[in-house]
């Protein structure tokens, strides 16, 4: 199962297609879907996943004139015009999520079932709190220690990284500050049109997660009409690579629901 | 050649414990490790000595730097302002207000025309792309650097050139509907601009623009390679090859009667470079858009491996020194053999700073860091002093001629 390069709305995306059914249209967090996740088979089981990268991470190429959350909305609107009519679900991961939730509200009724995975994109707190782990401003320590529920098992080692997997990370991680730097990886609109989202929603948690804790998706989760909210043990900020059955099962019951 | 008198400063006054268990000197540790008494004293003696900087016939340059016991000068403006008005005959270089970081670049013109006024025409503006520590501190990624720093430029300068006013500006990364700058600036068309920058294409570009061309604390390889991409960009665009005033080098400079004092001060200005410097990755080597990803693999892991791809090895070597911290750990002997530091008796610094004229193709001004660490008020007014008698002549005599490795050409008196 190996990604390709496919032509979107003039974006030369890298698109990774596996399964069958209805679709799935995965949008990925801080870095691209990696095809040798567990996670790729185990929703390829379930439905038709389709998991673009976005522009400016992983091999997706990113036009100079594209840098900006309302460009990857729009982006993704038009990908989902190009499927077959019936039903879909979006699924977001964490700055993913935030995408996923901006289109859903587009989209109306398009999007069938939207699946929010420790999603960004909204603000809870006071003005001086911050919702969000600022992961350009924190130690790299001390944000691998509230990114996992297991840093030892799960956080990814740079020194036994090939030299092409350091640079797309390093690509991942400058596009990832391009969208999301300012205001940091939110939209301040974003909480007052969450109601209008027509999607059945499932949002789901990493119950360690210390990048954005299990409350901000409880409160993610009581602004969208009838979303339900279900926590992921043994989880941190990426339950796809952490938890990647119990993710997997949670999905299947939402789907089956 | 011109003389620049620069200090940046610093505030050395933080035990060496806290500094050792901070993962960063800049932007993250704590305000309250900074007296504001000690400040005042300090800004006191530094002001005190940009003045006699200006009596013994030097110029002298604002710098800027954010949160950190690096510098005090957290709003460059404020120094220019009191410059401004206290120096009698000093040109004044802003290097600078940190024009990528700052979200309105006519409020920059603004106060760069006021300080050109009341100093009766003797400003010149740098532009420094910055980075690091300060993009925290002032709350700006770093991705489009490059491009927000030529808007910038480009914005302040139709600001100060502008002398039918209003006009408005919708960029990429700055509008403003209605840019009318008074006072306008007293020089015309505009002050001399400077850029400090040492990677090649936007030395290339400082070469086109023909702006004065500065690097700080190179090196002579590093100052080369950028100086040669500048010469090779105008001659490439077919525009005239520029004089040696065109080019600025900055280094630390200590000079005392005997060579072992000369040195012991000298040593005294690394606390520059290696304490001051101490910055977290997330601040350095993990800050986005600053490394081209290329580079990843010779910067994210703990030792680059010895088989990594040559061109990570490139991009990384295009990078800052200060990132990753390559410049900490500096004796006094290394950094004058790395033309960082130029340092020992009269004779000796005028030879270090000649040797690299000869070896980056020439530069007509030197902008001297005279102080830092704990270098005392005394110690760095004699060591000042000594400079403006026994060396400033020297320098002076050399005139302008055009830069470059490829010509012969006379700088004047025959070195001793």
């Amino acid at each position: 199962m190996q990604p390709r390069i496919e032509q979107v709305a003039g974006v030369d995306l890298e698109i990774l297609r596996a399964g069958a059914g209805n679709p799935l249209l995965l949008l990925h967090g801080f870095q691209h879907i990696d095809p040798r996740l567990a996670i790729v088979d185990l929703l390829a089981r379930e439905a038709q996943l389709i998991a673009p990268s976005h522009p400016g991470f992983g091999r997706s190429s990113r036009p100079a004139d594209f840098g900006t959350v309302y460009d990857l909305v729009h982006l993704y609107l038009g990908l989902i015009d190009t499927l077959p009519p019936g039903p879909l679900t979006l699924m977001g991961l964490s700055f993913g999520g935030w995408l996923a939730a901006e289109i859903a509200i587009k989209a109306g009724r398009r999007i069938d079932k939207l699946i929010l995975v420790d999603a960004l994109g909204i603000k809870v707190s006071g003005r001086e709190t911050p919702d969000i782990l600022d992961v350009f401003n924190a130690h790299p320590e001390d944000v691998v220690a509230k990114s996992w529920h297991d840093p030892k098992e799960f956080a990814p080692r740079y020194d036994d990284m090939e030299d092409d997997e350091l640079v797309t990370r390093s690509r991942n991680w400058e596009a990832l500050a391009r969208y999301g730097f300012h205001p940091y990886m939110h939209n301040p609109q974003l909480k007052r049109w969450l109601s209008n989202i027509k999607a059945k929603t499932l949002v789901l948690w990493g119950a360690s997660d210390g990048v954005v804790k299990p409350a901000y998706g409880e409160a993610y989760a009581r602004l969208i009409p009838g979303a339900r909210f279900e926590r992921i043990a043994n989880a941190g900020h990426h339950p796809e690579i952490e938890q990647p059955e119990a993710l997997a099962a949670r999905v299947r019951n939402f789907l089956a629901d | 050649m011109d003389v620049w008198y620069q200090c940046e400063i610093p505030y050395p006054f933080v035990a060496q414990d806290v500094l050792d268990r901070a993962p960063s000197v800049r932007a993250s540790l704590p305000n309250r490790y900074c007296d504001p008494n000690v400040a005042a004293d300090l800004f006191e003696e530094c002001i005190d000595e940009f003045l006699l900087a200006d009596e013994l016939g030097l110029n002298v340059v604002a710098i800027e730097h954010h949160a950190g016991i690096n510098s005090l000068l957290a709003a460059n403006p404020m120094l220019v302002a009191i410059l401004a008005r206290q120096t009698r005959k000093a040109r004044i270089l802003s290097l600078g207000t940190l024009v990528t970081l700052r979200p309105d670049p006519v409020r920059i013109a603004e106060e760069y025309a006021t300080a050109d006024v009341i100093s009766r025409g003797r400003l010149e503006i740098g532009f420094v792309k910055s980075g690091g520590s300060e993009s925290a501190s002032s709350n700006v990624s770093m991705i489009d650097n490059g491009e927000r720093y030529w808007e910038a430029i480009d914005l302040i300068s139709k600001a100060l050139t502008s002398h039918d006013a209003p006009f408005s500006w919708e960029g990429r990364h700055f509008t403003h509907r209605h840019v009318n700058v008074w006072p306008p600036c007293y020089q015309r068309p505009l002050p001399r601009m400077w850029s400090a920058t040492g990677d090649a294409s936007t030395s290339a570009d400082v070469g086109r623009r023909g702006m004065v061309h500065t690097l700080v604390l190179r090196g002579p390889e590093g100052t080369r390679a950028a100086f040669a991409a500048n010469r090779r960009a105008r001659a490439e665009a077919g525009l005239p090859p520029s004089t040696t005033d065109r080019f600025s080098y900055a280094a630390l400079v200590a000079v005392g009667e005997t060579e072992d004092e000369g040195l012991r001060l000298g040593d005294k200005l690394l606390w520059f470079l290696n304490t001051s410097m101490k910055s977290a990755p997330q601040f350095n080597k993990f800050l986005a858009g600053v490394a081209p990803p290329q580079a990843a693999p010779m910067i994210y892991r703990t030792k680059p491996k010895a088989d990594t791809n040559a061109e990570a090895q490139q991009a990384a070597s295009a990078m800052k020194p200060s990132v990753g911290g390559a410049l900490i750990g500096m004796t006094a002997e290394r950094a004058i053999a790395q033309g960082i530091l130029f340092a020992g008796t009269p004779d000796s610094v005028y030879k270090q700073i000649m040797d690299l004229y000869d070896f980056v193709g020439g530069y007509g001004h030197l902008v001297m860091i005279g102080r830092s660490g704990f270098m005392t008020h005394a110690e760095t007014e004699k060591s000042l002093g000594l400079f403006a008698r026994e060396v400033l002549p020297r320098l002076k005599e050399i005139a302008a001629v055009q830069a470059g490795l490829d010509q012969r050409w006379s700088r004047g008196p025959v070195r001793k």
